[in-house]
């Protein structure tokens, strides 16, 4: 099993930094994805991965400007055979904290335990606390599978909390909105209609009135 | 710690797509006459043409970009084409709207099969009439450096909206 990962994963790694290098228009400190790769790959020895504690303050709705404060991205969850590994943030979520069990804020998305496979058998000496437990059998693959498909809920439903929030608050908003323009209008109505804004509409019920005078 | 309310950060617009900014300019983007409002849902068929953009500002010599952006292709769980360009208009002049501009990318209709995307739509304001070049493709895009390459700033306004699939089920149950 670890064969076919390390050839899908070498083979789209390939890949990724090619069209890593075609993609750099200004390779910016935004455009971490691909210059972590590369980085990653360089000098995995410099990078550790296990200071990410120290140094984030939990990134999540304040929309603040430093999600990516530790030099390891939260790596993509997705394990699955057809997609790149790829460095993307998916979410705004708490950087790996080393030794914890998928940290797991009612409101936050989860943080990645795991980095991509092919990232770990590169740079396996430097992150030993990142293989989560012993070696893989075929009883463990399945507890991963598991994992993988626990932290992925998880992220779904961040996600879907997420959507549901935001449009009750912009409901909100518009509403607010919507009084105090209510509220306007009928000022400007009594100011310049006092008589008009006294009188209610009496029936509503069809009735006959005049139209268009020729 | 007070509540986060604005939508464009609950729903994680800022974030995965911009970094924070203050509101100063009106964008108003309609779809067949219903206006797109933050988080509201859209099914693909009805945003098959482009839809109507209108800005506010004062002053005609003042020029924007609109980006319009999906940051969840092909799936909001494995976003790796994020962000997915889908319209890029620029030399929009203030108080008109995106068809007085220059088209550099055309408008293609979202059509997601995945999930549930959020589909942005950025303004931002120019130093004045500039050149634009297309992107050579449109995934993978990414707008801070889109704004930084041409010195666009923060953006001024900001939009975003939901759509899923046709034939999807997800999302709210009303």
């Amino acid at each position: 099993m670890d064969e076919v990962w390390k050839d899908l994963s070498l083979s789209s790694l390939h890949h990724h930094s090619i069209s890593t290098i075609n993609n750099a228009t200004a390779n910016t400190h935004h455009a971490f994805r691909s210059t972590l790769l590369q980085d990653f790959l360089a000098r995995p020895s410099n990078m550790d991965p296990l200071r990410t504690g120290t140094s984030t303050a939990d990134p999540s709705s304040a929309g603040a400007a430093t999600p990516f404060a530790s030099p390891l991205p939260p790596p993509p969850t997705l394990l699955s055979l057809n997609s790149l590994p790829d460095f993307h943030c998916i979410d705004d979520t708490d950087p790996m904290k080393p030794h914890s069990h998928f940290h797991n804020n009612a409101t936050a998305a989860t943080p990645y335990m795991y980095p991509p496979f092919n990232v770990l058998a590169a740079a396996s000496p430097a992150f030993p606390s990142f293989r989560k437990k012993r070696p893989r059998g075929s009883d463990d693959n399945s507890g991963d599978r598991r994992h993988k498909r626990l932290i992925k809920n998880r992220e779904s439903a961040a996600r879907s909390r997420a959507r549901k929030q935001a449009y009750t608050n912009e409901l909100e908003l518009e509403v607010a909105h919507l009084i105090e323009e209510n509220a306007r209008l009928k000022r400007l109505q009594q100011k310049f209609c006092p008589e008009a804004s006294a009188q209610l509409p009496k029936k509503h019920t069809l009735y006959r009135t005049s139209t268009a005078p020729f | 710690m007070p509540r986060e309310r604005d939508p464009l950060v609950v729903g994680r617009v800022v974030g995965d797509v911009l970094d924070p900014f203050l509101r100063s300019i009106t964008l108003r983007v309609t779809y067949n006459n219903r206006e797109v409002a933050n988080g509201c849902e859209f099914r693909p068929s009805q945003l098959v043409s482009q839809p109507r953009v209108d800005i506010g500002g004062d002053d005609l010599r003042t020029f924007y970009t609109l980006v319009m952006v999906d940051p969840d292709a092909p799936s909001p769980s494995n976003p790796n084409l994020r962000e997915y360009l889908h319209w890029l208009v620029t030399d929009i002049p203030a108080t008109t709207g995106a068809n007085f501009g220059q088209e550099i990318v055309c408008y293609e209709s979202p059509r997601p099969t995945a999930g549930i995307h959020r589909f942005v739509f950025v303004l931002f304001r120019q130093l004045g009439r500039q050149t634009v070049y297309a992107p050579g493709w449109r995934q993978n895009f990414n707008t801070r450096d889109f704004a930084e390459l041409y010195n666009l700033g923060l953006p001024v306004a900001a939009v975003y909206f939901n759509c899923q699939r046709e034939g999807g089920s997800g999302g709210r149950r009303s």
